[in-house]
């Protein structure tokens, strides 16, 4: 048991470089991890340009594609969420527009084309991240696809979804995944 | 401040080698706390540490630097405390994830798996378990925290809580902010009253006065008998205390009548008036015909909330916290015009949209509301023609719009002799498409459109259909027990009848914690509600405006026509 402690004092030491403005390695929590089969609804949601957005085209367009459901003003999951589509880009660099993230708002009465523009904003997205709203009833549709239908934006639980290179199956991640978990979960489905 | 509640089964051991490095190779955490900001005024520190707290901003008024998941650098302008903290700093829940409190109060307390008070009340014992315990943070163990990401147990929060590079007189500024955060409980409130009050604008229909004020006195009456039915029995006491928190239900509830007469420019020093002879919790409803904005300054500059005036013309501001509104008024209705025509602008074909704009208040509200969400669709601007107050639009002068222009739509912002005008239309070469008016704007006349303009006349009507709120008779029975309703504004009734229980609800939630701040916290974490009146109500962390559906409708046939949905409550 020492062994494993010194070990990871000289892990974390060596992360840290003894300083604290460098990286320091994050606890990992658990997530859980399923592969699901679905079905994309024929539905046409809004971006956050205002453009309408032919939903299942966007996700089937060939590209690797990541899903999550959020909303603008959510306090809890939502930017940790956000967080790792900001982090996910970045690591990724030039190479971020290889694959597709989406974000789908939960809360479509309040985040209109402008409110998820802001958002986007303020996340630091790049290209390659789209934050969809739309009419309730198309969003409904589009959670109940996912088999993650919230009735109420104050109920929602932090999923990811990653698109498979198998016809309709998705990687669902459910819980507050990491930076470093979603994109080796990426990895695991061939994007590189 | 963040922590994840789902961390909390760490191993001891891993805890001792991560508080081991944390104390190590972090900076000294005495020289943090010992940063002596004596030079700078009590308010000063208070101001200072509100806009780190509130906007991430340093007191050098460059933008603090946050590491979100340890090491991607963000601005702290993009995480501020207050995103997930929120405004009282008692934290936030969401499903089964909660955010913990980082007041002072609470932070420089040992956490220990229950909450004072709440032994036996489930709900808010698996509040307080979802945390790990920890001890009380002392002013170095709380800057290595904010600094390292490292709480004194050595768990790491850096994988929900992001870490900020501050330097140790920032440090000190912040732990100060902290310490005075939700530290005294808000005016209005003493040991054994609750103060309210709501304002009455003078010249308000009486009736429409009678109303408001129902439902919320109901609310209030049934408070204090609840409460002295629980003094009177120990075990209705005890019953009360797991229910409502550990003294709401022995609170007396009181409702102040805030009158304001004359011009809007005098109200400002009789709500000054009335707060200084009676400070009060917060301003429940209120009434007003016009203006409601210089009770909006009021409570913003005193820091008073104020739940769901009865205005048309709200305040629209992204920033101000303490008005909450039923919706954006009556502008509303033009933007919900808005994103519906642009949701089929393609069949338009190029041709011109038209809006006819009366020259007053709602007319000038519903066009700015159009006009603003048509414009960010991407629209060219419509044409617009201003009737001029008092002139009534005539038949002759419509068909001379609609022959010049030859609009695919038409917007009539006018009142209901905007009716008469209309008979002729349906028949006119090149007429519209579609007309749309407000249904507020027509009032009661919009039952009596002829049956020669309900193909081509749309309506905006921001509320749920009247054939569908039956069910919500039974709501308001005990309201109106005694009463005859048809004495009574339905609407007017409804909206205060969500007033009260809105705060029923919120006082309840807040669980004893009395600050302004929190009310206002508690209802933006409230889940969207089945209301009566409007199809769908809820607002949101941070959210000012309830309501943000309208439906487009158009009147049915027959003699008691119906309203018939043609749009979804919500359009993008």
């Amino acid at each position: 048991m020492t062994k494993g402690i010194t070990l990871v004092i000289l892990c974390m030491a060596a992360i840290t470089g003894f300083s604290p403005n460098r990286s320091a390695v994050a606890a990992e929590a658990p997530y859980k991890r399923t592969v699901e089969s679905l079905s994309m609804p024929d539905v046409v949601l809004v971006n956050q340009k205002g453009e309408k957005v032919r939903f299942k085209t966007l996700v089937e367009s060939g590209k690797p594609v990541v899903v999550d459901f959020i909303y603008a003003t959510c306090t809890t999951i939502c930017p940790i969420l956000s967080a790792g589509f900001t982090n996910l880009q970045r690591k990724q660099g030039v190479d971020s527009a290889k694959f597709q993230l989406i974000s789908i708002t939960i809360d479509p009465e309040n985040d209109s084309p402008p409110v998820l523009t802001e958002y986007l904003e303020r996340y630091q997205a790049r290209p390659g991240w789209d934050f969809l709203t739309g009419s309730r009833a198309d969003i409904n549709k589009v959670m109940n696809s996912f088999g993650a239908f919230f009735p109420n934006k104050m109920s929602h639980r932090p999923y990811n979804f990653i698109r498979t290179n198998d016809q309709g199956k998705w990687v669902k991640l459910d819980g507050m995944i990491g930076g470093r978990d979603l994109l080796n979960e990426i990895e695991k489905v061939g994007v590189k | 401040m963040r922590e994840n509640v789902l961390l909390s089964n760490r191993i001891t051991l891993w805890r001792v080698a991560l508080l081991f490095l944390a104390t190590l190779f972090v900076q000294p955490p005495g020289s943090l706390a010992a940063q002596d900001i004596s030079d700078l005024a009590p308010a000063e520190i208070i101001r200072l540490g509100e806009q780190m707290y509130l906007k991430g901003l340093l007191p050098s008024g460059k933008p603090m630097q946050a590491y979100v998941s340890g090491d991607i650098p963000m601005e702290g302008t993009s995480f501020t405390c207050v995103s997930c903290h929120l405004h009282s700093g008692i934290g936030s829940f969401e499903a089964n994830i909660a955010t913990p409190p980082t007041n002072g109060r609470i932070l420089y307390q040992e956490r220990k798996p229950y909450i004072k008070g709440f032994e036996n009340v489930p709900s808010y014992h698996r509040y307080a378990s979802y945390f790990p315990v920890r001890p009380a943070y002392t002013d170095e163990t709380l800057a290595a925290l904010i600094t390292t990401g490292f709480d004194p147990t050595g768990r790491s929060v850096l994988k929900v809580m992001p870490r900020y590079d501050l330097d140790d007189r920032d440090t000190a500024i912040m732990i100060a902010y902290l310490k005075s955060l939700s530290d005294q409980f808000s005016p209005g409130v003493s040991e054994n009253e609750i103060k309210f009050a709501t304002v009455i604008v003078e010249g308000v229909d009486p009736a429409a006065v009678a109303a408001m004020l129902l439902p919320l006195e109901n609310q209030i009456n049934r408070k204090n008998s609840q409460a002295l039915t629980y003094q009177s029995s120990p075990r209705l006491a005890r019953m009360a205390n797991n229910v409502m928190g550990p003294d709401l239900g022995a609170k007396k509830f009181s409702l102040a009548r805030w009158v304001l007469k004359g011009a809007p420019e005098t109200w400002r020093a009789q709500l000054d008036a009335y707060y200084r002879a009676e400070p009060v919790f917060a301003l429940l409803g209120g009434i007003s015909d016009g203006e409601w904005e210089p009770v909006h300054r009021f409570c913003e500059e005193n820091r008073i909330p104020d739940l769901l005036p009865q205005t048309d013309y709200p305040v629209l501001s992204n920033s101000d916290w303490y008005t909450l509104y039923f919706s954006r008024g009556v502008r509303q209705e033009g933007e919900a015009a808005a994103r519906y025509l642009h949701s089929m602008y393609d069949l338009f074909a190029g041709r011109a949209v038209v809006q006819v704009v009366r020259d007053g208040r709602v007319g000038k509200a519903l066009g700015e509301g159009f006009r603003e969400v048509w414009a960010t669709t991407g629209h060219p601007a419509p044409v617009e023609i201003v009737l001029p107050e008092g002139e009534a639009l005539s038949g002759e002068r419509l068909r001379q719009i609609v022959a010049e222009h030859k609009p695919a739509a038409l917007l009539l912002w006018d009142d209901a002799t905007v009716l008469a005008a209309l008979e002729g239309l349906p028949d006119q070469a090149g007429r519209p498409g579609m007309v749309i008016a407000s249904s507020s704007y027509l009032g009661k006349e919009m039952w009596n459109i002829s049956e020669s303009l309900r193909d081509l006349l749309y309506l905006t009507y921001p509320f749920r259909l009247p054939q569908e709120e039956g069910r919500f008779d039974v709501a308001l029975k005990g309201v109106l027990a005694g009463k005859n309703p048809s004495d009574y504004d339905q609407k007017i009734l409804r909206r205060s009848y969500i007033v009260g229980e809105l705060l029923s609800k919120s006082l309840v939630q807040m669980r004893g914690e009395y600050y302004r701040d929190y009310l206002l916290d508690v209802v933006g974490m409230m889940a969207d509600s089945v209301f009566p009146l409007y199809e769908r109500l809820g607002f949101g962390p941070g959210q000012r405006y309830a309501s943000k559906g309208c439906f487009i409708v158009q009147l049915g046939k027959g003699a008691n026509p119906q309203l018939e949905r043609r749009s979804e409550w919500v359009t993008q």
